[in-house]
């Protein structure tokens, strides 16, 4: 029996296991999605270059990656230093370099970067990034190209004028009304305000994350489409400006504006109407000249109208239910698409099977308001398996997370014939998941694995505010605990005090 | 027949009864357990037996009351509650017993009548079945609740005590029969409570005959213990006399003064022509089958002394009292005075104290007179409270005749006659302020308690409070087997411990090494579903085991917030102070701002006031509990 499980101690040094002739693509991200970008880097019989910051020294991406460099001490601002990035290639040999998601994938000045440096970079030009990710620009455009679009502002004046601004804004629109960073996405630092009182507190906060996050501190204000469903599209274009969508995703299941569920294809049973949000989602890549893989993002109301919200350059946290269910490898097409390779498939090739559901698995208490676990070391990590299941993480028994990152653990994506067989699929798979040590949020799921609501597809973005009953369960982990505990005292005492 | 199933009105209880083709029997699970095991019996057993037990077609299964509910949560650690809503999942049909000490519930002192009617009512939610008695035969100790019962639509059982001597006629317990009849009406089952197994087969038959004589209709119930290992021999005589129920155990777990084999009983009485009606008798056999292996691990709780005691004719003492008497004369070191005690000094107490019923809380009061009487040098020098309130009638009027003045002396003082005159007389005890107790305990428990839980608590309030305390710190230990809730000696090391906990997940615990630090401090390794765990103890056990440092609660930090002292309620990093010292704040105003895994959460004040104390700056990295910053409120 062994009392301890033992890992390698890595070294701040660079790794390398092989002579550098191939093609070699750095992966300028942690956690799952540069485990993800490794496998198919490495697939096209690439070679992969990692990125590491110290507290992500035992993250199993080094391992897998063909070399890995050590960036800096962290946390977190090394991941978003262009130049160390920049560097990094360099010295690596890399000529390509893939960002994922979050950290530096939608700044334009990173892929402005690259391209001044004759680095490839893995997703559209600088110039779409800027427009794009520039709210009030991607509106513009959007607007020019008669997409529909809820209400919104221009960027807030610094200080009082745009605190005045904001108040008259939401006068008009009426609260609730949203404050988003300019340069934000992935759920990252938006808010929702009620009330005057909050909008003049909740500015400055939201500009200082919005700087610490995206370097970047401007934020704008958007109408809120009450109790919407969040429905996406995929899209995938070439340099030739070929364009084809890869159908829609359904992430309303939010907390605090990030996503915790995503379904493939969405749940509306108009296909009429979801063919139409395709269409309009290729007219808005096309409007913006979009190429590479990207998201056109949509919010539906209850009466179905649906508004453009943004698009996302970047490949999503939830590609992998479109995977499911066209079953086309959107990073290695990313990759493919980006060293200059026409898209190989036309709109009409694309088919949808059956149903996907990711669920993110989290290191958070949900019945702590999703406090983070991080800093807890996973003692026990048992993961579903057989068919029909996929997952996407990066921890591993003995693995401690690190507190200054994301909570995400894994992403587990079911896919099934039917929506039944999924969601049936979906609670097996969650029952037979075990993860010791942190919190998840695996018990949740199970709950809503088993809701009724979830289970007939009746769901938007206020389900969980609505549901507070998924947050009921029992946290058997520790149940084990504590009657371990009181073995423990009966095989320390010889006998059961409590029963003397 | 029909076997009456749980859920009927005690009219048609009463019916099935009356028109019933053969005599019924009561699995005295509870009784087994007390007189035979010092109650430890665990539910983790009675689940294992339940399947079987619930198909024998038993009349009802005695599975709570007497001492049983505070055993449950003093040495089970189960809730009484939990326990009986188990054994109902698994038991759907049957009738579920309960032994009521009327005034006394399961305890030993009387109780004001609004706890005794709260008590029952929540009890009477599982329990159908409500076996009532007063060790001094006084009809109004029971009142309370055979109306709660009724009330709630159960069946009163209420019982005449039984016992021998001269004063012990037909006629007086005929007597009690009628004051009973015109307190509760005709719908009730009559039980005979023969707790300590007194008489003969003879004597049982005769009273058994003259109740059916004068009342041909009335269901009756036989209660008796096997101490003199003849009660089979009294319930044969019960049957044929008209008894309509009797009480037995399963067999692989009887012992000397508990119930005899249910199986003997229906083998003897089936040669004699009686039929035990309903009964499954595979499933009886089965249940025996089941749980015969785990007796080996209650072997600690059996009796210190074996065989059966026919002298308890002479002592009287009930088959619920005699293992801890027997315990009790074990540590108290007086083993070798038992035939003293139990001969000579405990029947000269009990005739010198009226030849009451020897049963609690009055063999209490005998035994431990009888003990002081016999330790203490002189008879009566020493005496306890509850033997003083015997003498001041505060249980209930002397049956037959009053002790002699010399006794009332002796206990009472020389102005014994003043003291009787002023004190003396059933106590009319004012109800509780039930109110008030419940803020205490949510107090104690730092939460809202349940009814069920309050219940506990006016039981037993400082036992309930450590229960639960237990129970919050080591979960719901009823899963756990005898073989580990009562394991001694330790487990050996590498072996493979299984359960499955209350929401049906199993787990399994491996036991690893212990190791003891130089400050004596022990480490006690397990392996919990494949994952290490430490345990630790310090080397002095006064109270369990030493408490791990840990950080603040949630709770705590918001309890504090409302005083002004506000502190992080989770780890992370502080990214702002929005405030200075001597700033005036109004409940809701931003403070600081706290950032942990990329979230910044803005911290408001719970009070109006003004900040007389910033603790922490920018860039600190809090833990849960440290302090942030202090707000005082304006004076």
């Amino acid at each position: 029996m062994l009392w301890q499980v033992p890992f390698r101690d890595f070294q701040f040094y660079s790794i390398v296991q092989g002579v550098a002739l191939k093609t070699k693509i750095l992966v300028a991200n942690r956690g799952e999605i540069a485990i993800r970008l490794i496998r198919a880097i490495q697939e096209l019989d690439y070679e992969a270059v990692a990125v590491y910051e110290s507290p992500d020294k035992d993250s199993r991406h080094i391992r897998l990656a063909n070399e890995a460099v050590w960036l800096g001490a962290g946390p977190r601002c090394d991941y978003l230093d262009i130049s160390k990035i920049i560097k990094a290639a360099k010295k690596s040999g890399a000529t390509a370099i893939h960002p994922g998601y979050g950290f530096l994938a939608e700044n334009p000045d990173f892929a402005k970067a690259c391209e001044d440096t004759g680095i490839t970079f893995i997703g559209p030009s600088s110039d779409v990034i800027t427009n794009l990710g520039n709210k009030v620009i991607a509106r513009k455009i959007m607007a020019e190209a008669g997409i529909p679009m809820v209400p919104g502002s221009d960027n807030l004046a610094a200080g009082k004028e745009g605190e005045e601004f904001a108040i008259a804004f939401a006068a008009k629109y009426k609260y609730p009304i949203m404050l988003k960073a300019t340069c934000g996405g992935g759920g990252r630092g938006i808010r929702l305000i009620e009330n005057d009182n909050q909008m003049r507190d909740e500015i400055p906060v939201a500009r200082a994350e919005a700087k610490a996050a995206f370097n970047d501190e401007r934020v704008y204000l958007e109408k809120v489409v009450i109790e919407p469903k969040h429905v996406e599209v995929q899209i995938m274009a070439d340099k030739n400006g070929k364009t084809v969508h890869l159908g829609t995703r359904d992430c309303s299941i939010q907390r605090r504006n990030q996503k915790l569920i995503e379904i493939a294809p969405s749940m509306i049973s108009d296909k009429a109407l979801l063919q139409e949000i395709c269409d309009t989602a290729v007219k808005a890549a096309k409007a913006s000249n979009y190429f590479n893989a990207g998201t056109v993002e949509f919010l539906i109301d209850k009466e179905f109208n649906y508004y453009f919200m943004e698009i996302n350059t970047r490949v999503q946290v939830e590609h992998t239910v479109t995977e499911m269910i066209t079953g086309i490898d959107i990073v290695r097409t990313q990759i493919k698409l980006a060293l200059g390779k026409p898209l190989a498939f036309c709109q009409e090739d694309v088919q949808m099977r059956g149903h996907a559901i990711e669920m993110r698995i989290n290191a958070e208490d949900p019945q702590a308001d999703f406090m983070p676990e991080g800093g807890k070391t996973v003692s026990v990590y048992r993961s579903p398996g057989g068919y029909g299941v996929r997952l996407d993480g990066f921890v591993y028994q003995g693995f401690t997370i690190p507190e200054v990152y994301d909570s995400l653990l894994v992403k587990m994506t079911v896919h099934g014939f039917s929506w039944n067989e999924t969601v049936d699929r979906l609670r097996r798979c969650l029952q037979n998941f075990v993860i010791a040590g942190p919190k998840t949020t695996i018990p949740f799921y199970l709950n809503i694995a088993k809701d009724e609501d979830f289970i007939s597809g009746n769901f938007d973005t206020s389900y969980l505010d609505k549901h507070p009953q998924l947050f009921e369960y029992d946290d058997n982990a520790n149940e084990a605990s504590k009657l371990s505990n009181l073995i423990a005292e009966i095989h320390h005492r010889g006998h059961n005090p409590y029963a003397a | 027949m029909e076997r009456i199933v749980q859920g009927a009105s005690a009219a048609e209880v009463v019916k099935q009864l009356q028109n019933s083709d053969g005599y019924h029997i009561t699995n005295t699970a509870r009784d087994l357990s007390q007189s035979d095991f010092k109650n430890r019996i665990l539910l983790h057993t009675d689940l294992l037996a339940a399947d079987s037990r619930e198909r024998a077609g038993y009349f009802s299964l005695e599975i709570t009351g007497g001492a049983s509910v505070h055993v449950d949560i003093l040495r089970k650690q189960v809730d009484p509650f939990l326990k009986l809503e188990l054994l109902r999942e698994k038991m759907p049909n049957t009738m579920f017993q309960t032994l009521c000490r009327g005034v006394n519930l399961f305890g030993y002192r009387p109780y004001p009548q609004n706890v005794i009617r709260f008590t029952v009512k929540e009890f009477a939610k599982y329990v159908d079945v409500w076996r009532t008695f007063d060790f001094m035969n006084y009809i109004p100790n029971m009142q309370a609740v055979f109306e709660e019962v009724a009330k709630a639509g159960k069946l009163n059982e209420p019982c005449i005590c039984f016992s021998t001597g001269p004063e012990h006629t037909d006629a007086y317990y005929l007597a009690k029969v009628k004051e009973i009849l015109d307190v509760t009406g005709e719908d009730i089952v009559l039980c005979i409570k023969n707790h300590g197994g007194l008489g003969t087969p003879k004597r049982i038959g005769e009273l058994v005959d003259t109740i059916r004589q004068k009342y041909p209709d009335l269901p009756l119930h036989y209660h008796g213990h096997n101490t003199d290992g003849n009660d089979v021999g009294r319930i044969v005589a019960a049957v044929q006399n008209g008894a309509n129920i009797v009480d037995a155990a399963d067999a692989s777990f009887t012992g000397f003064y508990g119930p005899p084999p249910i199986l003997t009983v229906i083998q003897t009485l089936k040669d004699l022509g009686h039929n035990a009606a309903t009964i499954d008798e595979e499933a009886v056999i089965e249940t025996s089958e089941v749980i015969r292996d785990e007796r080996q691990h209650y072997e600690a709780f059996e009796s210190q002394i074996k065989g059966f005691q026919p002298t308890v004719q002479i002592h009287k003492l009930p088959g619920g009292a005699m293992g801890s008497s027997l315990e009790q004369a074990v540590k108290g070191g007086f083993l070798d005075k038992m035939p003293d005690i139990l001969h000579k000094e405990l029947p000269r107490v009990q005739k010198e104290l009226g030849n009451y019923w020897s049963v609690t809380p009055g063999s209490q009061i005998l035994w431990t007179t009888a003990v002081s009487n016999v330790q203490g040098g002189e008879r009566y020098g020493n005496p306890s409270g509850d033997l003083r309130n015997l003498l001041l009638g505060k249980y209930g009027p002397f049956p037959f005749y009053e002790p002699d003045e010399w006794i009332f002396e002796k206990v009472l003082g020389s102005d014994w006659k003043k003291v009787l005159e002023e004190e003396g007389g059933v106590e009319d005890i004012s109800d509780m302020d039930i109110d008030k107790e419940k803020e205490t305990l949510t107090e104690r428990i730092a939460e809202d308690p349940t009814d069920q839980q309050l219940v506990l608590y006016l039981q037993h309030p400082n036992d309930a409070v450590e229960f639960f305390k237990f129970e919050a710190k080591f979960g719901k230990v009823h899963v756990l087997p005898p073989s580990i809730f009562l394991k001694t000696g330790g487990f050996e090391p590498g072996e493979t411990l299984e359960f499955v906990d209350h929401t049906g997940k199993e787990h399994m615990v491996e036991v690893g090494p212990s190791n003891v630090a130089e400050d004596g401090e022990t480490s006690v390794y397990l392996y919990v579903d494949h994952h290490q765990r430490i345990y630790k103890f310090a080397p002095e056990l006064a109270d369990g085991a030493a408490a791990a440092p840990v950080a603040m609660s949630k709770e705590e930090v918001l309890d504090l917030a409302k005083a002004g002292d506000i502190r992080a309620s989770f780890s992370g990093n502080v990214c702002e102070i929005s405030v200075e010292e001597g700033q005036e704040v109004a409940v809701g105003d931003k403070v600081a701002v706290m950032e942990a895994m990329k979230m910044q959460t803005p911290i408001t004040s719970a009070i109006d006031g003004i900040v007389t104390a910033v603790s922490a700056k920018v860039g600190d990295a809090l833990q849960p509990g440290d302090k942030l910053l202090k707000v005082d409120v304006d004076e």
